[in-house]
């Protein structure tokens, strides 16, 4: 080809205008690629960097109590999620996050450096955040804080109910049951998660959010707790255990026939609210349910009842106990202060006479015994629905040659205050062994009442009505059970406490009382278990009798039940010099209790679920005083009668015209069905009874 | 005389409506990729303020005789010299680069951007000079040697982008004084030699961009970021777009610096296939306008000027299109008349307003 100087500016133009052309056509090429055929290719890479879904909480179901109070209930919170990927200078992250939120500083700093190293995207520093801790962090625009709506379980009333209701914790994912019927009942607590999809920018901010699908929360659940009665049985216990020293304690409270579980409170207990922060912590062990231990002579009642069944032992069956020292192999029973001679075996359960029960459990048999042991659901759990123990029955083959013995007046044999409640339901509803009932319904159904198994006969449920009636009229517990207008049964116990750590029985006492009132038609049962208690006055009639009074007194003023004979009623003055004291006597090293389990144990075998993103509040305010189980001062306080803690109830509007009735609901937000005209007689709900929203109040007027 | 009155009418009308209707689409952009931001909220504004500035400048320019101002051109060009030297010395440092002289009342100038004229000026001006027909070596190098004094004072800033839109200037001035071929071998020989060379020295970010380019998936957050995030854009738009202010790469600031660098890509997410098509097609229209001005220039200067802005405009479209297409490295260079910047778009009008001095000028003969 010839050279290009041959060419005019006219062509020189040309060519670079044709140059011009094939760039034209080869950027248009490009663009039909880029716009056209790998459109919607690109389109979805956009929208994959854009969107991405965020859960959408859903609240966890409501617990209420029998009548409808809330005793755990899902809020909806603010959480501020920081992602530690893009925190720069963690120490600088964490001081301004901290004074922003008012957490400790330094926890702060170690979590996000964890979370750093492991390379998490989200670390939760705070749930539950201020409506003013939000708006200083939005201000702050820092990139890496993320603001998430939440959801955060509350317990209004603290501690109430703590062992019953559990707690929740969160590994990753939405809260979940840690203990008690949180976790029991996770799967219908559990609401299910929406899905949102959010647009964000570049910088993780999040800019618009469409849903994708809703949230659907959990199922609420109704206890057959009564919020009132586990308040008085928590006050009550506790004052007990202060009052007697001891080491811990629980309460069940239960309705006899259908096995409706009132109360169930434990000592030393804690709040839910606050996130547990040690492993180990006791406080959070459902005593009732899971610490078994030795009985002591309220086993009597099971042994007595099965000689009145396979023996021909009555009530009034004289019953030689000698002179307070009885000879088994290789080892001598004695009573526990004095000898009672010839009694009655009726007197055998008033007296708790350890050789009494003896001489009658040798009469019952090894066979018998254990059945009827059985037969009270003893080695078995309740059915709660709950973290239960078994306790521990060995079969009859594995009984040594004192175990009969032992059983006889309640050792070498293990058993919870809950497996107790439900023995002592069976005398009080005529013989028939119900499963306990802690949930009422689940949503609008109601729990079916499993049809209770009669396991002894009526008459003889009858007659150890009558003999532990006789407990509190004239036995261990006269004196202290008094419940004016009301007659109750019971039956004391006390027995030492084996130490799997010394092999050793020690002298502290599992002080226990467990009974019934009123006799004739029993409407509840209590059972009350001091565990570490010492000396007379740690006994289980000085101990635990006087807490079973203090509840029973509540409960059935507040059941309204009817009273059953005179309140004047004085049971017959106790015979001058006559000690009566109802302690077990060990026959053998208790390798029972070793096997059972102690409670440290039972948290090394189930610690107590930590939240590992908890942060815990700078300052004082934020620390909590450990509880103290020694050294409380007895003349501590009790709060008042049920003191439904800050929960708004309804006015009374008795006695009021109907222009004030009105003007008052207005105030207070209700809204009222008004009847008749005059001045206001009746209402429903009654005044003070807990507000519900939305709910409309009748009220009856009349001239 | 160095002002005439040539007549309103003269000036290239279908050349001033593209012009208004592109920068009225950049406007557009820039509003709809800054509304939100904190920092570049109402650059719309002060970019209209600029472009009305601008015509102002193109029709100053339109009066003055670009021959005379071909006589001045080695004293601007000294000028130019000192004033990129004294940028080195004491201008205004930004993102990593000395480009800007401020200048009183928050105006900071980039000189490097002016200079493009003052290179077509002096292109023009040697090339009509030359005695022979041809450019011979001496010449060729005397005229290189010139250009590359200034670019590589621009290239030190560093702006590497910039120094190298003066190289079509001189490339389509010797393309068209004509050069023999055994030169354009050697310049192909010396090239092959210079940019493996060249490359080695160059900044380890701007090896990143010429490396990213060939394989943005290579470092897709970090050198590949953003040419993916625009070809991600640039599809996302389809063949309609999402429409103003609708564009979520855009919006969503994965694009970066959406209303200078990569305006062209935003605006093909929010406007599409369609848009992209239009707004190209106006270009070509300007361009040929400014062809066709070379072609009827009334001497070769004007001819020269004319092709030499022809080539610089193309260069940038081509670099600042490709790139955002991801056919071209990340250079940094504007695109002409729709990237936000006082700087780029005056010098745009100024080299406009040359062309029209060109035209006005075209029946003197």
């Amino acid at each position: 080809m010839k050279s290009s100087e041959k060419w005019s500016t006219e062509q020189r133009i040309a060519a670079l205008c044709s140059v011009l052309v094939l760039w034209a056509v080869a950027i248009t090429g490009r663009l039909v690629q880029l716009q056209v055929l790998q459109h919607k290719e690109l389109a979805a890479k956009a929208r994959l960097q854009q969107e991405h879904k965020n859960p959408v909480p859903a609240p966890r179901g409501t617990i209420f109590d029998r009548f409808g109070n809330p005793l755990a209930v899902t809020e909806s919170v603010s959480s501020v999620v920081v992602d530690p990927k893009h925190i720069v200078n963690p120490d600088l992250a964490s001081g301004l996050l901290a004074s922003l939120l008012n957490l400790d500083r330094n926890v702060l700093l170690e979590k996000i450096i964890r979370a750093k190293r492991l390379g998490r995207r989200e670390l939760v520093v705070k749930r539950r955040a201020t409506t003013q801790e939000t708006k200083n962090l939005v201000d702050s625009h820092l990139a890496y804080v993320a603001i998430r709506p939440d959801t955060k379980r509350v317990y209004p009333n603290g501690e109430i109910a703590a062992h019953v209701l559990g707690s929740v914790f969160r590994l990753k994912g939405p809260e979940v049951g840690a203990a008690g019927v949180e976790r029991r009942l996770e799967v219908v607590l559990q609401g299910q998660d929406g899905e949102e999809s959010v647009l964000a920018d570049v910088g993780h901010h999040d800019i618009d959010s469409e849903l994708r699908t809703a949230a659907r929360p959990g199922t609420p659940v109704t206890l057959t707790i009564d919020e009132r009665l586990q308040f008085v049985a928590e006050r009550e216990l506790k004052a007990g255990v202060i009052a007697k020293n001891a080491e811990r304690g629980s309460v069940v409270v239960m309705d006899p026939y259908t096995g409706d579980i009132y109360a169930m409170a434990n000592y030393p207990t804690y709040d839910p609210n606050l996130p547990a922060t040690d492993p180990k912590d006791h406080s959070r062990i459902n005593l009732g349910a899971m610490a078994p231990f030795e009985p002591g002579s309220v086993f009597k009642v099971i042994t007595l009842t099965a000689a009145l069944e396979t023996t021909k032992f009555r009530p009034e069956t004289p019953v030689a106990t000698g002179g307070g020292s009885l000879k088994l192999p290789g080892r001598v029973v004695h009573e526990s202060h004095h000898g009672y001679g010839t009694i009655t075996m009726q007197q055998v359960l008033e007296k708790s006479s350890n050789i009494g029960a003896i001489l009658i459990g040798q009469q019952v048999g090894r066979k018998n015994l254990y059945d009827y042991v059985r037969r009270f659901g003893m080695g078995a759990r309740t059915g709660l629905p709950l973290a239960e123990n078994r306790g521990l029955l060995r079969p009859v083959e594995q009984w040594g040659s004192t175990t009969l013995e032992s059983i006889s007046m309640g050792h070498e044999v293990a058993v919870t205050s809950a497996q107790l409640a439900r023995a002592c339901a069976v005398i009080a509803n005529g013989g028939s062994l119900v499963k306990p009932r802690l949930v009422l319904k689940r949503g609008s159904v109601t729990e079916p009442v499993e049809p209770p198994q009669r396991v002894i006969r009526p008459e003889t449920a009858m007659t150890m009505r009558m003999m532990m009636e006789g407990v509190v009229l004239r036995g261990t517990a006269h004196n202290h059970v008094k419940l004016p207008g009301y007659t109750a049964a019971g039956k004391t116990g006390t027995a030492v406490i084996y130490d799997p750590k010394k092999k050793a029985y020690t002298h502290a006492y599992n002080a226990s009382f467990m009974g019934f009132t009123p006799v004739t038609n029993p409407r509840l049962v209590i059972v009350v278990t001091l565990n570490g208690t010492h000396g007379d006055g740690g006994m289980g009639a000085a101990a635990a009798a006087p807490v079973f009074q203090n509840i029973a007194l509540e409960a059935l003023r507040m059941y309204d039940v009817p009273k059953d004979i005179p309140e004047d009623y004085r049971a017959k003055p106790q015979p001058k010099g006559q000690i009566l004291a109802d302690l077990a006597m060990p026959l053998s090293k208790s390798s029972v209790m070793e096997e059972a389990g102690t409670l440290e144990k039972l948290l090394a075998e189930e610690p107590v679920k930590i939240d590992p993103d908890y942060v815990p509040p700078s300052g004082e305010a934020g620390r909590k005083p450990p509880v103290l189980l020694a050294g409380l001062t007895p003349a501590e306080p009790l709060p008042a009668t049920p003191a439904a803690p800050a929960q708004p109830v309804i006015p009374d509007f008795r006695g009021m015209s109907l222009r004030r009735a009105v003007a008052e609901a207005t105030a207070n937000g209700l809204e009222l069905q008004v009847q008749g005209s005059g001045v206001a007689r009746a209402q429903i709900p009654g005044p003070g009874a807990p507000r519900k929203s939305g709910e409309r109040i009748r009220v009856v007027f009349g001239k | 005389m160095l002002l005439q009155k040539p007549g309103l009418r003269e000036i290239d009308w279908a050349m001033f409506f593209v012009v208004l209707i592109i920068c009225g689409l950049g406007v557009l952009q820039i509003f709809s990729a800054t509304h939100g931001s904190v920092i570049w909220e109402g650059s719309w504004w002060k970019q209209s303020i600029y472009i009305a500035a601008g015509f102002f400048l193109m029709w100053v320019v339109s009066n003055l005789d670009y021959n005379s101002l071909m006589q001045r051109v080695y004293p601007m060009y000294l000028a130019t010299v000192v004033l990129l030297i004294f940028v080195l010395l004491a201008g205004k440092r930004a993102w990593g680069s000395t480009r800007w002289i401020a200048l009183p009342a928050g105006v900071h100038l980039q000189v490097s951007e002016f200079g493009k004229l003052v290179i077509v000026l002096l292109v023009a001006r040697y090339l009509t000079e030359l005695r022979g027909e041809l450019l011979d070596l001496a010449g060729l190098l005397k005229l290189s040697g010139m250009i590359l004094v200034p670019m590589a004072l621009i290239a030190k800033e560093p702006d590497l982008g910039t120094a190298l839109t003066y190289l079509p200037i001189l490339g389509i001035g010797i393309f068209l004084a004509g050069l023999p071929w055994r030169y354009w071998a050697s310049i192909a020989l010396i090239a092959a030699v210079v940019i493996p060379v060249g490359y080695s020295r160059l900044e380890p970010y701007q090896k990143g961009r010429i490396v990213s380019f060939l394989d943005p998936e290579r470092d897709p957050k970090g050198d590949g970021y953003q040419l993916i995030q625009s070809k991600i854009a640039v599809g996302a738009g389809g063949p309609w777009g999402k429409g103003v202010t609708k564009g979520s790469q855009t919006q969503l600031r994965f694009l970066p610096v959406p209303h200078t660098d990569f305006i062209f890509s935003a605006f093909s997410e929010e406007h599409g296939f369609v848009g992209v098509t239009f707004v190209l097609s106006l270009y070509f229209v300007l361009l040929m306008q400014v062809v066709q001005n070379a072609q009827m220039a009334p001497d070769r200067a004007g001819m020269y000027i004319c092709m030499g802005i022809a080539a610089l405009i193309l260069f940038h479209i081509l670099v600042n299109v490709g790139m955002v297409v991801g056919r071209m490295p990340v250079t940094g260079i504007p695109l002409p008349l729709m990237s936000y910047g006082g700087s780029s778009i005056w010098s745009t009008f100024l080299m406009l307003g040359l062309v029209n001095s060109v035209r006005v000028r075209r029946f003197v003969n």
